[in-house]
């Protein structure tokens, strides 16, 4: 039935239009037309400007006439468009006045930041036309899709192994063998890889549109081209990035990562996205002006009292995340991702910087977070915080959470990085650890759910470099290996970097095999980092943000040459999906609540039943009773692990099983393949039942059934 | 864009000549849907389509639904490999069958 109000009211020119509507902001199709709305408080006037795709110059330019701005949001509808063909710009005037917070030009072709789609960088690396007038572009896409039945998987966050990968690192190279290396589809090919692995979520690195070209310069080192690989820059929050999907080039980036995201969850994969919203592309009063800026400085910006930029998230500017405005506009965008995306969770960038008022300073309940926490669309994704910033605020542990917000925890990596190369007085802290970090997040009674674990990230060394490095090594970087944390707790196990020594190698190749054990029978939810499986290095380089080559694509030759790491980590993370007893949702009591004769964990050393815990000592053990799993809600078998980061073999005394139970070896990452590691269910009856030895700096892990 | 139907052994063959976009997608739902018909088989030929933009596949996936509901069938023949690829990749290719020829294809719904 056609509307009344779907005609025309008045012309500019050709153009017949019409008072549009305020909500939602952005462009939307509606009947014969595009609905256009933009929010600016302080624009004295605007101009719709309106492109041919690609083109150079605008074929429009149609103001927005003094009836059609209701309260501070110019809206109106175009009739007629052929929308698919076309690119929107606005112009705004107001004041430039840096002091007051306003820097208005009403010179520049500004982006909405509600876009849904961007042009201007559709194919990944490919150089820019760096005078175009209006270098990232506004399109207008259908948001239709047909997701037939999926549905966002919702599953427990406990029951998570997630894979925290790099879009197009993880298909780059050419040993990936996909159709279209570097892109959505890439991964979708390799859909099999990561159901063989056992991984049931996949962490994005940034998705939304960025610009490569941001900062790029020449490495003095290699004099390869430095770009902002990573993307931890948003030049829009609404859009994926062209440039990773293969039908970019096609405008059609939306429908490929949609596509995506339905194999995956019909896979049975999750897919969390990291969001960025501490700052954007636009840098301080020196970068560009690309949308925001020449919006509405003064709202989506904390400003200093002087008017220039707060740089909280280290990269010029800071978002005015407890703004009104913006808190709306960020959570609209988490809403779009997980209702038009079906995305399942999202990982928040430096999220301390969310929880800090339009000063900067740090809230007691910020309102943003509390807002994510309740919302009624959000209720069943995950929300991940990256529980600290660039302006040194360190909430691991006390980030607000009403119960709902996980933390990557910054302290288990810490921790075990350091007990895994042998440091002594970290018995405690590994307790702690390992059973879900209750001494953070107990007293907000948020149990196992709240600590995301995990050894290795982006940010930091591969696995394979933690274990073979003692120092970083960024000089490729082009920053005179300033860049990049110093705190990096690695051990080289005895020569810096590469090595023919096979002494060396083993041992490296057990630590990793130590570090993913620990990993994947920690309570908690445990993240590794794509590549760890097959013994990636990027050759020390701990920030590798700005290769796009060889140090941070995924090699997967190394699949052939590192396959008992590959094995090993298959192995550890289909144990850790076959026993729930790993994967309780809550910390704890360390009492025997079921009557099973057995605490639902108990601590265990040379002597079972007990621990040295002298600050000397680099042994501990742990037994997980099976009839406590999930709460005690399902039943599972005994587990017990003993971790010897010593440099010499130790015997452990084995806890008493329940009469007509046996232990069986599981893991044991002192001896060589295929011992090492069985499938789960096929673990080997151990001759002896009372006593183990555990190898120098060795991980075992029995089942008692 | 041109489209010409032709029956083939009971089956209509629908040829589109020129690309399907946000222009011509609305000419060509209107001209296809002549031939959605209950219990209709169709294919559609596109070797000489050169381009279908994401207007224009939304546009088949509809008539598709519209076909369905209407108990008949269709198939696509001769599509190159970039608009397969392009369908691949952005999910539309699963609610599609399609055959290397038109003889292929009117053989596959006539069986």
């Amino acid at each position: 039935m056609l509307r009344i109000d779907s005609h025309p009211t008045h012309t500019y020119g050709d153009f017949k239009l019409r008072i549009g509507k305020p909500i939602p902001f952005g462009a939307t199709i509606v009947p014969s037309g595009v609905n256009f709305s933009v929010y600016s408080p302080h624009a004295t006037r605007c101009e719709l400007v309106l492109f041919e795709k690609h083109a150079p110059q605008p074929f429009a330019i149609i103001p927005f006439r003094d009836e059609f701005r209701i309260g501070n949001v110019f809206t109106m509808v175009v009739f007629d468009l052929d929308y698919e063909n076309i690119e929107y710009a606005y112009r705004m005037d107001g004041p430039f006045d840096p002091k007051e917070g306003h820097r208005f030009d009403k010179t520049k072709f500004l982006m909405d930041p509600y876009t849904k789609c961007i042009g201007g960088r559709d194919i990944w690396g490919e150089e820019p036309n760096w005078n175009d007038v209006y270098p990232h572009r506004a399109r207008i896409y259908f948001d239709d899709f047909d997701w037939e039945q999926d549905h966002p998987l919702e599953i427990p966050i406990e029951d998570l192994v997630v894979y925290e990968m790099h879009v197009r690192g993880f298909t780059r190279h050419l040993s990936s063998g996909v159709k279209h290396p570097g892109t959505f589809a890439g991964i979708r090919e390799k859909i099999p890889y990561l159901k063989e692995l056992g991984v049931n979520c996949i962490e994005l690195m940034p998705i939304h549109e960025f610009n490569e070209f941001e900062n790029s310069r020449i490495s003095p080192v290699n004099g390869q081209r430095l770009i902002n690989y990573w993307g931890y820059s948003n030049i829009g929050f609404f859009a994926p990035k062209a440039g990773y999907a293969a039908t970019g080039k096609y405008g059609m980036q939306v429908d490929e990562l949609k596509t995506l995201v339905k194999e995956l969850h019909k896979n049975g994969i999750e897919v969390i996205l990291d969001v960025v919203f501490n700052h954007t592309a636009e840098g301080n009063e020196n970068g560009p002006c690309i949308s925001y800026r020449g919006i509405d400085n003064k709202t989506y910006y904390m400003l200093t009292p002087d008017g220039y930029y707060y740089n909280f998230s280290g990269c010029g500017n800071t978002l005015n995340c407890n703004n009104p405005i913006v808190r709306n506009m960020i959570l609209d965008c988490l809403r779009y991702w997980a209702t038009d995306y079906h995305i399942d969770g999202f990982r928040f960038d430096l999220a301390a910087i969310l929880g800090r008022d339009q000063n900067g300073a740090p809230m007691h309940s910020p309102p943003l977070l509390e807002t994510l926490a309740f919302d009624p669309v959000l209720g069943k994704c995950k929300l991940i915080a990256e529980a600290w910033d660039a302006g040194g605020l360190y909430q691991v542990g006390s980030f607000p959470s009403w119960g709902r917000w996980a933390e990557w925890n910054g302290k288990y990596r810490d921790d075990l990085r350091r007990f895994l190369r042998g440091d002594d007085g970290l018995l405690g802290a590994m307790a702690q650890r390992l059973q879900g970090s209750p001494d953070l997040y107990q007293w907000q009674q948020r149990g196992n759910r709240a600590s995301i674990n995990f050894i290795t990230a982006h940010d930091g060394f591969t696995l394979m470099d933690l274990v073979s490095h003692n120092w970083k090594h960024n000089e490729a970087n082009g920053e005179n290996n300033n860049d990049g944390g110093n705190d990096n707790y690695s051990w080289n196990c005895g020569w810096e970097g590469n090595t023919d020594d096979p002494v060396i190698n083993n041992l490296r190749i057990k630590q990793i095999k130590n570090a993913i054990t620990m990993l994947l029978i920690s309570q908690g939810t445990p993240m590794v980092l794509s590549g760890d499986e097959m013994g990636k290095s990027q050759g020390g380089n701990n920030n590798a943000y700005c290769q796009d080559n060889e140090i941070s694509w995924l090699d997967w030759g190394l699949l052939k040459k590192n396959v008992q790491i590959f094995n090993f980590f298959k192995n550890m993370i289909a144990f850790r999906r076959n026993h729930p007893v790993l994967r309780n949702g809550t910390h704890f009591k360390n009492t025997d609540y079921m009557g099973s004769g057995y605490p639902d964990i108990s601590w265990h050393g040379q002597k079972a039943w007990y621990v040295d815990w002298s600050s000397g000592s680099r042994m501990i053990a742990f037994l997980l009773c099976g009839k406590h799993a999930k709460g005690g809600t399902v039943s599972d078998n005994y587990i017990y692990i003993a971790m010897n980061m010593h440099w010499e073999m130790h015997g452990f005394e084995l806890p008493k099983l329940p009469g007509g139970m046996k232990w069986y070896i599981f893991a044991n990452t002192d001896v060589p393949v295929p011992n090492d590691i069985y499938s789960p269910g096929e673990e080997v009856l151990i001759e002896n039942q009372y006593e183990f030895l555990v190898g120098p700096r060795s991980v075992i892990v029995l089942v008692g059934k | 864009m041109e489209i010409k139907a032709t029956t083939q052994n009971e089956v209509t063959v629908i040829e589109i000549t020129g690309c399907i976009d946000g222009n011509t997608a609305p000419k060509a739902e209107e001209e296809i849907m002549k031939y959605v018909v209950p219990g209709c088989r169709l294919v559609l030929n596109m070797s000489q389509c050169n381009y279908i933009s994401s207007a224009g596949l939304r546009v088949l996936l509809v008539i598709g639904k519209q076909i369905l509901l209407k108990n008949g069938s269709w198939v696509f023949a001769g599509l190159s490999e970039e608009i397969k690829d392009v369908m691949d990749m952005t999910g539309f290719s699963n609610f599609f069958k399609t055959y290397t020829t038109v003889n292929e294809a009117v053989n596959a719904l006539r069986s």
